[in-house]
C-alpha cells in the first residue's frame, strides 16, 4: 500500500473507532455529547506526556484508557443533572475548555503543541501500517464489544434509556446507572483511540480536538446511521475520505461538508444505513432476500 | 479605570445579547438551539458591509442587512427546521446537528463570495475619540450601546404591545395550547426568525464597524458564546438573555483588564456556564419566556 | 386478606398544591381497587408517589411489611410494584416483542454485569410471547412500537406490567381515549388478570367500568379520600355525586 493511502487509512480508521465510540452514548444511549473530540485530546494527552516521561506505550494507552473513561464518568454524573439541551451545550463548553486548557497550559506544550516520543515495534520505528493494523484490531473489537452489548440486557437497558426514561425506571433500569457506563464506556474508547493517535502523529497540537473535530466525528455518525454498527463506519470512510477525493474542488471542501450535513438531517435524519432509511429499505427490499434464499444471514 | 472598564463592559455586554437575542427567540418558540443565528452574524455582517460600500449610508446598511438575514432566517426555518421538527425525532441533537451544518455553511460561503481575506469597515464618525473627564469613548460605542438598546425597545414593544408578540409569547408558554386556542404559531415562528436572525445581522455590523474588520470566520467564537448566553439567560428568557449578555461582556472585561486570565477570555462563558449548571441545573434565571 | 400495601398519611405537595393530602388507605392481596376523583383530583400523583417517581413530602407507604416512600422507581419496580402510564411510555424505536422482552429484564439490569448476559434467550422468548398472546399482541409482535395505535400501546403497557411478574399491578386509565369496542377489549383482560387472582388498583373515569370489575373503590377529591367501599357505597355517598356533580360548590 502506499504511504499515502496508508495514512489515509490510518486517519479513517481513528475516525471509526471514535464514530463508533460516539454512537454508544448518542446513538445506544440517546445522550446529547456534543464534545467527544475532548476526550479524545485527553487519551492523545495523557498517552503522549507518560511515554515522554518513559513510560511504555502500552501502559501509557491504559492510562488513556482510564484517564479518559474517568474523566467521562464525571461528565456522566453532571449529565444526570442537566436536561437533554443542556447536557449538549455543556459538552459543547467541555470541549472549548479542554481545548484551551490544552492550548494555554505549559503542561500540555501550551500553543505550540507537543512532541510525543516515537513508538518503536519490533525494535525500530513503527510505521503507518504497524498503527493501521493496531486500530483495525482495534475497530474489529470494539465491533465485537457492541454487538456483545446489543445481544445483551446491557444494550436492552440502553435502548429503554434512549426510548424512555420513565418507563425504563418503571421495569427496573436504574437509568442514572446506565447513563454514567455509557459515557465511561464511549469515552474510554475515544482516549484510548487518541493514545494511538498521539503516538502515530508524534506531534499533537490542541486544534486536533477542536469542536469542530466532534462536529465531524457526530456528522459521520449521523451521515452513516445512529445506533447500528455499520452507519459509524461507513460514515468514518465517506467523510474521511471525501476531503481526500475532493482534494480537485479544495475550495468547496466546507461548504460540501455543511450542505451534506444540512441535507442529510433533513432527508435522512436516521443517515444512509439507519434503519428504514431509503437506503436500507432498497437493502431489505431486494437483496436481503436473494441472501436469504442462499441461506445466508446477513447481520452487520 | 473602573468607570471606563464598566462602559467597555456594557458595549461587549450588548453585543452579545444582542447576538444571543436570536437564539434566544427561536429556542423559545421551537425548543432547538440554533447555532445558524452565529451564520447570521456572518452573513448580516457581510451584507452591511456590502451595502456601506456602495450607498455609503449606515442606516440603509443596517436596514437591508437586518431585513435581507431576517427573511432568509424566514426561509431556513420554512425549509429547513419546520420540516425537521415536523417529524419523530431520531436523536435530539438532529436539530443541532443541521445548525452547525447550516452555519458551516453560510462561513464558507462569505469565504467563497467575498473572498477569504479580512474586509476593512470604514465608518467615518467624524471624530475619533470623545473624551469626557478621564473617560475615553470611541463612537462607535455609543453607536453600539444606543442603537442596541433601541432594538431592545423595539422588541419588547413588539412583544408586549402587539398581536404578534401576544402569538409568540402565547406559544412560547405552550405551543400544543396556544394553537388549540386558534393563535397563529406560524407567524410566531417567523418573527422569531426575523428578529432573531435580523438582530445577529444587526450585532454582526456593529462588531465589524467595532474592530474595523469583518472575516468569515467572524462567526465562530459568537456560535458557541451564544449558546452559553442563551442558558445562563434561562433559555427562552428575553430579559435573561440581555442580563447573561451583559454579565458575561462585564466578566471578561474586568478579567481581561486587571489581568486575571489564567485562561483565555472566550472560555470564561463557558466556565461560567458550567459553575452555573452544577449549582443550578435549571440555568441563572429559570423562569422561561418570562418577558 | 393479606394487606400488601399501606399508605399511612401520605402528602405530596407541590409548592402550595396539595396534589396528595393527608391520605391513609390499603390494598389487599387479590383484590381490584379502583380509584376514582374529578380530574385533577390527585389519582396519578397518588400511583407517582407510591411508585417513587416523586418523594413524598410526607407519610409513609408500606409494601409487604416494608416502608418503600422515597426509594427510586426502579427500586420499588424491582420489589414487585408495576404501573402504567395514563400517558403511555413506549420505546418508539423497538419492536412491541422488545418493549415486554425489555420489561421482562426487571431484575437483569446489574449494570456491568448485564453486559455478559444474553437477553433474548428462549425462556425469555417463551414466557414473553405468552404474555403477547394474552394481551393480543401477538399478531404486531415485530412491528415498531410507533406504528402501532393508541389501543395497542395501551396493552403493551399492560403487556410491560405483566413482564415484570409483579405482586401489584397499577393501571392509570387504561381505557382512556379508545373507541366502546377497545374498552371492552381493556375490560375483558382486566377481568381474566382479575380471575387469576392478580392485585390489581385501578384508576378509570368510566364509572361502569369501575363498578363492573372494581371489588372496592376509593374516591378522592382535591387530594383527599373523601369515600371508600363497595361500588354500591360509593355510588351512593352524598360526598361523591357532589364532588362529580358540583365541583364548584366544594369551595
Ligand atoms: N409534577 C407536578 N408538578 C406540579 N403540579 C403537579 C405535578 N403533577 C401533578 N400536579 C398537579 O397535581 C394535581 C393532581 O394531578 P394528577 O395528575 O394527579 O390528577 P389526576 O387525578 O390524575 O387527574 P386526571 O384525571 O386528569 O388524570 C393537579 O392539579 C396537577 O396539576
Ligand atoms: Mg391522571
Amino acid at each position: 500500500m502506499g504511504n499515502y493511502i496508508t495514512t489515509v487509512a490510518v486517519n479513517i480508521a481513528v475516525f471509526s473507532l471514535l464514530a463508533l465510540s460516539l454512537n454508544i452514548i448518542i446513538g445506544y444511549a440517546g445522550q446529547s455529547m456534543m464534545g467527544h473530540a475532548a476526550f479524545f485530546g485527553i487519551g492523545a494527552y495523557t498517552a503522549a506526556i507518560l511515554t515522554n516521561k518513559g513510560i511504555s506505550f502500552w501502559l501509557a494507552l491504559l492510562a488513556s484508557l482510564i484517564v479518559s473513561g474517568a474523566l467521562g464518568a464525571i461528565l456522566g454524573i453532571i449529565s444526570l443533572r442537566l436536561r437533554d439541551d443542556f447536557l449538549a451545550i455543556t459538552t459543547i463548553g467541555i470541549n472549548f475548555v479542554m481545548v484551551a486548557l490544552f492550548q494555554n497550559m505549559k503542561f500540555f506544550g501550551g500553543s505550540l503543541g507537543m512532541a510525543v516520543k516515537p513508538l518503536t515495534m519490533f525494535g525500530k520505528k513503527a510505521t503507518p501500517m504497524h498503527f493501521l493494523i493496531m486500530l483495525l484490531i482495534l475497530i474489529f473489537l470494539v465491533c465485537m464489544l457492541i454487538r456483545k452489548m446489543n445481544s445483551s440486557w446491557f444494550g436492552l437497558a440502553l435502548a429503554s434509556l434512549r426510548g424512555d426514561e420513565g418507563a425504563a425506571q418503571s421495569f427496573g433500569v436504574n437509568t442514572n446507572q446506565y447513563k454514567i457506563l455509557a459515557f465511561i464506556i464511549g469515552t474510554s474508547i475515544a482516549g484510548l483511540t487518541g493514545g494511538v493517535y498521539a503516538h502515530r502523529m508524534t506531534f499533537i497540537f490542541s486544534s486536533s480536538f477542536a469542536f469542530i473535530v466532534s462536529i465531524s466525528i457526530i456528522s459521520m455518525v449521523v451521515v452513516g446511521g445512529v445506533g447500528t454498527i455499520r452507519g459509524p463506519l461507513v460514515g468514518a470512510i465517506l467523510l474521511g475520505a471525501a476531503p481526500e477525493l475532493l482534494r480537485f474542488a479544495d475550495d468547496y471542501r466546507m461548504i460540501l461538508y455543511g450542505g451534506v450535513i444540512v441535507l442529510m438531517m433533513r432527508f435522512q435524519p436516521q443517515g444512509l444505513l439507519g434503519e428504514n432509511s431509503f437506503l436500507m429499505n432498497k437493502f431489505n427490499q431486494y437483496i436481503n432476500p436473494l441472501l436469504k434464499r442462499k441461506g445466508g444471514e446477513f447481520n452487520a | 479605570m473602573l468607570l471606563q472598564q464598566i462602559l467597555n463592559g456594557i458595549m461587549i455586554g450588548s453585543v452579545y445579547a444582542l447576538t444571543a437575542m436570536g437564539a434566544t427567540l427561536i429556542y423559545g418558540i421551537l425548543r432547538i438551539l440554533d447555532i445558524a443565528n452565529a451564520g447570521a452574524y456572518v452573513a448580516g455582517a457581510y451584507f452591511g458591509w456590502f451595502i456601506y460600500l456602495k450607498t455609503g449610508n449606515l442606516v440603509l446598511a443596517f436596514l437591508f442587512s437586518m431585513m435581507i438575514t431576517g427573511l432568509i432566517g424566514v426561509l431556513i426555518h420554512r425549509f429547513i427546521y419546520a420540516p425537521i421538527l415536523s417529524k419523530p425525532r431520531i436523536l435530539p441533537i438532529v436539530p443541532l446537528v443541521a445548525s452547525v451544518g447550516l452555519f458551516t455553511l453560510t462561513g464558507d460561503l462569505a469565504r467563497l463570495i467575498a473572498g477569504p481575506g479580512t474586509k476593512a469597515y470604514n465608518v467615518d464618525f467624524g471624530v475619533d475619540v470623545i473624551n469626557i473627564g478621564k473617560l475615553t469613548v470611541v463612537p462607535a460605542w455609543i453607536l453600539i450601546i444606543v442603537l442596541t438598546a433601541l432594538l431592545f425597545t423595539v422588541l419588547w414593544l413588539v412583544l408586549n404591545k402587539t398581536k404578534l408578540g401576544l402569538a409568540w409569547r402565547a406559544t412560547a408558554e405552550d405551543a400544543d395550547i396556544a394553537k388549540a386556542v386558534g393563535i397563529n404559531t406560524n407567524s410566531a415562528m417567523a418573527l422569531s426568525y426575523i428578529l432573531g436572525y435580523g438582530f445577529a445581522a444587526a450585532a454582526g455590523i456593529m462588531v465589524g464597524i467595532l474592530y474595523n474588520s469583518i472575516t468569515p470566520a467572524l462567526g465562530e467564537v459568537p456560535s458557541y458564546k451564544m449558546l452559553s448566553i442563551i442558558v445562563l439567560g434561562g433559555l427562552g428568557s428575553p430579559v435573561g438573555t440581555v442580563i447573561a449578555g451583559l454579565f458575561i461582556g462585564m466578566v471578561e472585561t474586568m478579567l481581561s483588564a486587571y489581568n486575571l486570565t489564567f485562561i483565555p477570555k472566550d472560555s470564561v462563558a463557558f466556565i461560567v456556564l458550567i459553575l452555573v449548571l452544577l449549582i443550578k441545573p435549571s440555568g441563572l434565571i429559570s423562569k422561561t419566556n418570562n418577558i | 386478606m393479606r394487606e400488601i400495601v399501606k399508605v399511612e398519611g401520605l402528602k405530596m405537595y407541590f409548592g402550595g398544591l396539595k396534589a396528595i393530602d393527608n391520605l391513609d388507605m390499603s390494598i389487599y392481596e387479590h383484590e381490584t381497587l379502583g380509584i376514582i376523583g374529578p380530574n385533577g383530583a390527585g389519582k396519578t400523583t397518588l400511583f407517582n408517589t407510591i411508585c417513587g417517581v416523586y418523594k413524598p413530602t410526607g407519610g409513609k407507604v408500606i409494601f409487604n411489611g416494608q416502608e418503600v416512600q422515597g426509594s427510586p422507581p426502579y427500586e420499588i419496580a424491582r420489589k414487585g410494584i408495576a404501573r402504567t402510564f395514563q400517558i403511555s411510555k413506549p420505546l418508539h424505536d423497538l419492536t412491541i416483542l422488545d418493549n415486554v422482552i425489555a420489561a421482562s429484564g426487571i431484575h437483569e439490569y446489574t449494570g456491568i454485569r448485564s453486559f455478559f448476559k444474553k437477553s433474548h434467550t428462549k425462556e425469555v422468548l417463551e414466557k414473553v410471547h405468552a404474555i403477547l398472546e394474552l394481551v393480543g399482541l401477538s399478531h404486531i409482535a415485530d412491528k415498531k412500537a410507533r406504528e402501532v395505535s393508541l389501543g395497542y400501546l395501551r396493552r403493551l403497557e399492560i403487556a410491560r406490567v405483566l413482564a415484570t411478574d409483579p405482586q401489584l399491578i397499577m393501571l392509570d386509565e387504561p381505557c382512556a381515549g379508545l373507541s366502546n369496542y377497545a374498552i371492552n377489549e381493556i375490560t375483558e383482560l382486566i377481568l381474566k388478570l382479575k380471575s387469576q387472582g392478580k392485585t390489581i388498583v385501578l384508576i378509570e373515569h368510566n364509572l361502569p367500568i369501575t363498578m363492573k370489575v372494581c371489588d372496592r373503590i376509593l374516591v378522592l377529591n382535591y387530594g383527599q379520600k373523601i369515600a371508600e367501599g363497595t361500588p354500591e357505597e360509593v355510588q351512593h355517598n352524598k360526598k361523591v355525586i357532589e364532588a362529580y356533580l358540583g365541583e364548584e360548590d366544594e369551595d
